[in-house]
């Protein structure tokens, strides 16, 4: 919870009084740990294993490899709960597959969707379709692809060089292509959507209409102008903030705090709403409860 | 909460008992947050949803279009976004389905795919069997390219995506056999969990084409604020995390009803241990404050 609790000895006040010593509640927790996990484990083992309710009420949802699937998860999902207790070998098994598992799938993915129809399908069409994608489409322009494709598989070879004892530099090319290309791509889309969109969405009339005098329309078209002007001056720092600048910054600061905290309130709906829906596949898939 | 120092000298009551709160064991609050969710999700407790109007704009966009328009529906997220996202897409599918629009499915994620087959299997197929593949909703599928698969449709949908995720191709689909570019849908909406997703609908398909089609969204809580620019002129509407779907899933189930309403309902059943764990948050936050600002007086400190 804080640093005095886990390291007694930072304390970075000498003369505060000494902190209480913790009580021991390690004997308290572990009881709790093992009655909770074996009341699970004899639950699951009871349950008839499925995906939700169905799987109880139709035998035919139920499998062997449904059933591992459940448990697999199950245990890992615990797993990573056991985190909130203390570090384990447990947590580091479900840390080490999942970065492993996610490595792989990235890798593989990125191989088979990439590379495989991207590249070497417009380089050998025939045997990719032969061994690999029976369903990739005949191309009418077969020589031009062959060509294309060149491109991109030379500027990806000089991008690995880097790997190279000697030659790093080569690669300094296709990476220059990469933020040149992307850069060219976002320019036009942000000066769009990002800029006069949005100064067109900024500049509506301060008293808002809507049949008659619309207040709370009007409110919001206030707030939304002061926050974007005091907004911009604080961030304009050609200017000392002091004065009548630097209390319009101070204003700026609180709308961006306010901005803050509503980012940092929907983060946390959406954590919540990530253990609300394991809880969901603990009750209704493992353990059939609920 | 953070440096609250024990009262050594142990004054009673209140005192003490703040003392004890600065001091307490993280796992108790562990503890604390686990049940304030399970028992909710175990009770199934539900709380009324009033629509926001960043919901009910999402919905009368998807009423504003003519029936039997075709829209484009791309599912921008995996699984560890599912939590969120996927009452959503059902909820939005069901919508779709009850009006008899014509449904495009893709993905700029590439588990965005089984996620849309998951919303087609659990929602599309057993409550709107009319449904015929190729005729009312094709799957495109995912392709590799992020916002570049964007740019390509916005003026080739073929050359994007010469088949569907079968393998068909886009010419023998009577449903997308005649398709150009993204102007053929009268609405996109994009549930994303950040990027490629929503905001890059917006910047690559709506920027070019502000008029040719309504945008609207769904997101993560996370990826709100970077989307909240947009609404309403650039995005017509917007679902926010489960909050936004259980709103939304409201308005579509008053007025489409389903046979199963737990089928639609996800978003509803999220919302109950959401109250109680922020209800719990913010009592931790107003006691530790206390803790702290009491801790402060007793020990001089700072």
């Amino acid at each position: 919870m804080n640093a005095s609790n886990s390291n007694p000895n930072s304390d970075p006040n000498p003369n505060s009084p000494a902190p209480a010593p913790k009580p021991r509640y390690t004997l308290l927790w572990i009881s709790l740990v093992v009655l909770s996990g074996s009341l699970l484990v004899l639950r699951a083992a009871m349950a008839a294993q499925g995906d939700g309710g169905a799987a109880a009420a139709d035998p035919a949802a139920q499998s062997l490899w449904t059933t591992v699937g459940i448990w697999t998860a199950a245990i890992l999902t615990i797993g990573v709960f056991s985190f909130l207790y203390r570090d384990n070998p447990l947590y580091k098994v479900c840390e080490s597959v999942l970065i492993g598992v996610s490595a792989a799938y990235w890798m593989v993915n990125g191989f088979w969707t990439s590379l495989v129809p991207q590249l070497f399908g417009k380089l050998m069409p025939g045997l990719v379709r032969e061994y690999a994608l029976p369903a990739m489409p005949v191309s009418t322009t077969p020589g031009l692809d062959f060509a294309l494709a060149c491109v991109p598989l030379v500027l990806g070879i000089m991008l690995v060089w880097r790997l190279a004892p000697k030659g790093g530099w080569i690669s300094v090319w296709p990476i220059a292509m990469i933020i040149g290309v992307t850069a060219g791509l976002k320019l036009v889309s942000s000066i769009e959507s990002d800029f006069m969109a949005q100064l067109g969405a900024t500049m509506r009339p301060l008293v808002a209409m809507n049949g008659g005098f619309d207040f709370w329309g009007t409110i919001a078209a206030l707030v939304g102008v002061v926050g974007v002007l005091t907004v911009l001056t604080y961030f304009f720092f050609s200017v000392e903030h002091k004065g009548a600048v630097g209390k319009t910054a101070r204003v700026g600061v609180w709308f961006l705090m306010i901005t803050f905290g509503s980012a940092f309130g929907l983060t946390v709906m959406g954590r919540i709403t990530l253990l609300a829906q394991r809880f969901e596949f603990l009750f209704k898939d493992w353990l059939h409860i609920g | 909460m953070t440096t609250t120092q024990h009262n050594a000298g142990g004054s009673a009551g209140g005192s003490s008992f703040l003392a004890r709160l600065g001091n307490l064991d993280r796992r108790w609050i562990f503890l604390a947050m686990g049940l304030s969710i399970a028992v909710p999700t175990l009770l199934k407790l539900r709380f009324p949803e009033y629509p926001s109007p960043m919901s009910k704009a999402t919905f009368d966009a998807v009423e504003s279009i003519p029936e039997g328009a075709p829209v484009l529906l791309s599912f921008d997220y995996d699984p560890a976004s599912a939590a969120e996202l996927q009452p959503m897409a059902r909820a939005l599918v069901h919508h779709c389905a009850s009006r008899h629009q014509k449904l495009v499915f893709m993905a700029l994620w590439p588990l965005g795919k089984q996620q849309a087959d998951k919303t087609i299997e659990t929602v599309l197929k057993p409550f709107h069997p009319e449904y015929k593949e190729g005729v009312d909703y094709v799957q495109l599928g995912y392709q590799s390219g992020n916002e570049g698969v964007i740019k390509l449709m916005a003026t080739n949908i073929p050359a994007q995506y010469p088949t569907d995720a079968s393998g068909a191709a886009l010419k023998d689909l009577p449903l997308v056999a005649g398709m150009r570019d993204l102007s053929s849908f009268k609405l996109i909406a994009s549930i994303s969990a950040g990027y490629p997703g929503a905001k890059e609908w917006v910047q690559y398909a709506n920027g070019p084409m502000p008029d040719a089609f309504k945008v609207v969204g769904g997101s993560t809580g996370v990826q709100v604020s970077q989307l909240l620019p947009y609404y309403p002129h650039q995005m017509e509407g917007m679902l926010v995390a489960v909050k936004g779907a259980a709103e939304y899933e409201m308005l579509v189930e008053a007025k489409y009803p389903i046979a199963q309403p737990e089928v639609i309902g996800q978003g509803r059943v999220r919302m109950g241990p959401q109250l109680v764990a922020h209800l719990l948050m913010i009592g931790l936050i107003v006691l530790g404050n206390i803790a702290m600002v009491a801790g402060r007086s007793r020990g001089g400190a700072r």
